[in-house]
């Protein structure tokens, strides 16, 4: 739920008990001062009749005309106190029965006691009640729909500056250096908040930015000490007087120094690929790509004396020719490095998929590790990367790559 | 040749210039940027070997400063940054290759050998290697005077050997340059050794002298003494 529905849930629930509260105590004092008047009237005129009653010695005509009525009744030994009371009366002009105050009292005329009642209509009284009523019911209506109207419209606009950093912080994404918009608001609140979330926006950044430099300086900085050593080895080698197993051993460290280069290589790919920094995508007729490839690679294939079977069909695709020949490079030369002599390699390329078959290790490979990072085999001499390098590729694109183990050979599955 | 090389790392500019110091090559070396500048603006060289990262500064700087004077030299830089910025941003101001580090020395002076063949442009395109004739504008090699039909591989490869005769050059080497990072085959040299021995018969049938050297498990030597 939303804070300004909680809000409002609260508002119009405190206003419609005030209201409501306030009505009935509205009602209440407006119907009590609504009988006082007209008790001072019934007390007027009890007061003129008893006037009339000393001066005339004789009683009024019991008169029943208009709304008020007046009545005598000789009560014997009764006594009567004098009181005032609500009561329905029947008004003989008008068919039915109204709502009246009445008096009733005793008065002695030549020693007998009568008992008067006199009824005048409350109906003025209970129409100022009325319209008391309604025009506070209204009062409330409106108030409520001002409330809701207010809520709705004032207090959603109020809380657009919050809205508008929300969005940002959602949009928020460290790999772009992009400006923090700052929230247009004259609320304290909001400014303060707009002002915490700028500097932290602002420092992620910096640290993110010290710490790609970090990575790519440091990683830098290892290929020159690298570079010393290629070069000491390029120059110890030509020495005659090198015995065989100091050559095998210099060829050990050559291995080293090409693994530790192709490592740092691989490493800032991966960063690349993972903040999207390649260069532009372009159309790319997928089909003519793999075959170049494959005669890239054929005397790779042919060292191992591989049988090569392909069908392609026409694909065109958009996407970075330099990653796109970093993962068929990877998955060809995985195909023909864990290959064995004299095996096989299959293609297939259709408008879905892209298929690459290859004998090799009769045991399946574990499907759910090899695309981690630094998995390879035992005896593979490979950066243990060209996998994740591939699978990051394929995902940058929102391309599926899968992994298959079918009647002994190994698929690798690229579903577009 | 006059070479001047320009790199900080000591150990690495020492191998560097005991490398190319030989064919008649003069090789002198600094240190930083305030060196290279000096040293540029009291002799004259062919080359300038410019390491990026220096003490005092870029090595861009070194460009900026020879294009400024007209200079003719011609620059390689040498860097351990392998960005497509830094590379696009040397050879736009005027640098005429970009080596990334680490590099084999033979690497090196390929590519000092193929800047040199370009600049020197239509006058001498023939590359005499005793009876060996290498027409580069054309790319056909005549064997004396008899042209034999390589394949690219083994042009490419005979004319990189040529380029460090006398020198071994691993095998480590000779793949890199042949078929550049992209597609590493993790020290497998299988496919390099049919392409060595394809171009070492072809030579031999041509009645080539054999100046291709097998040097055990390191790699090959191109020599003629």
């Amino acid at each position: 739920m939303k804070l300004t529905s909680h809000y409002n849930k609260v508002s119009i629930l405190i206003t419609v008990s005030v209201l409501l509260t306030g009505a009935v105590i509205y009602y209440f004092a407006i119907s009590s001062i609504a009988s006082g008047m007209l008790d001072e009237h019934l007390s007027e005129e009890v007061s003129e009749l008893i006037s009339f009653v000393n001066v005339e010695q004789k009683l009024p005509a019991a008169s029943n005309f208009d709304d008020d009525q007046t009545e005598f009744l000789k009560s014997i030994n009764r006594h009567t106190p004098t009181r005032f009371f609500d009561t329905i009366y029947h008004v003989p002009q008008k068919i039915g029965y109204k709502a009246g105050r009445a008096v009733e009292g005793e008065l002695f005329l030549k020693g007998d006691s009568y008992k008067f009642v006199i009824i005048i209509s409350r109906e003025g009284a209970e129409g100022l009640v009325q319209v008391i009523t309604t025009i506070t019911l209204l009062l409330a209506v409106v108030l409520l729909g001002i409330l809701f109207l207010a809520n709705r419209y004032f207090i959603n606009g109020l809380w657009q500056p919050f809205y508008s950093i929300l969005n940002q912080l959602k949009a928020f994404d460290i790999t772009r250096s992009g400006n923090y918009g700052r929230a247009k608001t004259a609320v304290n609140e909001f400014t303060e908040l707009d002002g915490a979330v700028e500097a932290m926006v602002e420092r992620a950044q910096n640290e993110y930015e010290n710490l790609k430099k970090f990575t790519e300086d440091a990683s830098h900085e290892m290929m020159t000490p690298l570079a010393v050593i290629r070069s000491k080895l390029d120059t110890l080698i030509q020495d005659d007087t090198l015995q065989k197993e100091h050559l095998d051993q210099i060829n050990d460290i050559y291995s080293a120094t090409s693994k530790l280069s192709r490592l740092k290589h691989a490493l800032l790919l991966l960063v690349k690929i993972e903040h999207n920094l390649v260069p532009d995508v372009e159309d790319i007729e997928l089909d003519q790509l793999v075959a170049d490839k494959m005669v890239q690679f054929q005397e790779l294939m042919r060292a191992k004396d591989l049988v090569i079977d392909k069908n392609l069909s026409l694909k065109k695709i958009k996407t970075s020719k330099y990653l796109m020949d970093i993962l068929l490079n990877n998955l060809f030369s995985n195909a023909i490095r864990h290959n064995i002599n004299g095996g096989t390699i299959s293609i297939w390329l259709n408008a879905q998929e892209l298929k690459i078959q290859n004998t090799g290790s009769a045991n399946q490979l574990d499907s759910s590790a090899i695309f981690n990072r630094f998995r390879k085999g035992r005896l593979s001499e490979g950066t243990g990367l060209g996998l994740t390098i591939a699978k990051n590729i394929c995902a940058l694109y929102n391309w599926n790559l899968g992994y298959e183990f079918t009647d002994g050979t190994h698929n690798f599955l690229i579903h577009f | 040749m006059k070479i001047l090389i320009v790199e900080d790392e000591q150990a690495l500019r020492q191998n560097m210039l005991s490398y190319l110091s030989e064919d008649n090559n003069v090789c002198e070396a600094c240190t930083d940027l305030a060196g290279a500048v000096y040293k540029l603006s009291c002799y004259n060289y062919d080359f300038v070997l410019l390491d990026i990262g220096l003490p005092d500064g870029e090595g861009f700087e070194v460009l900026n400063y020879l294009r400024k004077e007209m200079r003719s030299e011609a620059v390689i830089i040498i860097s351990a940054r392998n960005s497509l910025d830094d590379r696009l941003k040397g050879l736009n101001i005027g640098a005429d290759d970009y080596l990334v580090k680490p590099f084999h020395l033979a690497e090196l002076k390929a590519r000092i050998f193929a800047v040199f063949r370009r600049r020197a442009g239509n006058n001498n395109n023939l590359l005499v290697f005793n009876e060996i004739t290498i027409d580069l504008n054309g790319r056909n090699v005549l064997i004396n005077g008899n042209e034999i039909i390589l394949t690219r591989k083994e042009y490419d490869m005979l004319l990189y050997f040529i380029a460090n005769k006398g020198k071994v050059v691993s095998k480590t080497a000779i793949a890199e340059h042949l078929w550049g990072d992209e597609m590493d085959m993790h020290d497998n040299f299988d496919f390099l050794y049919s392409h060595v021995k394809n171009l070492r018969k072809k030579l031999l049938d041509a009645q080539a002298t054999e100046y291709l050297k097998s040097i055990y498990g390191i790699g090959y030597k191109f020599t003629d003494k």
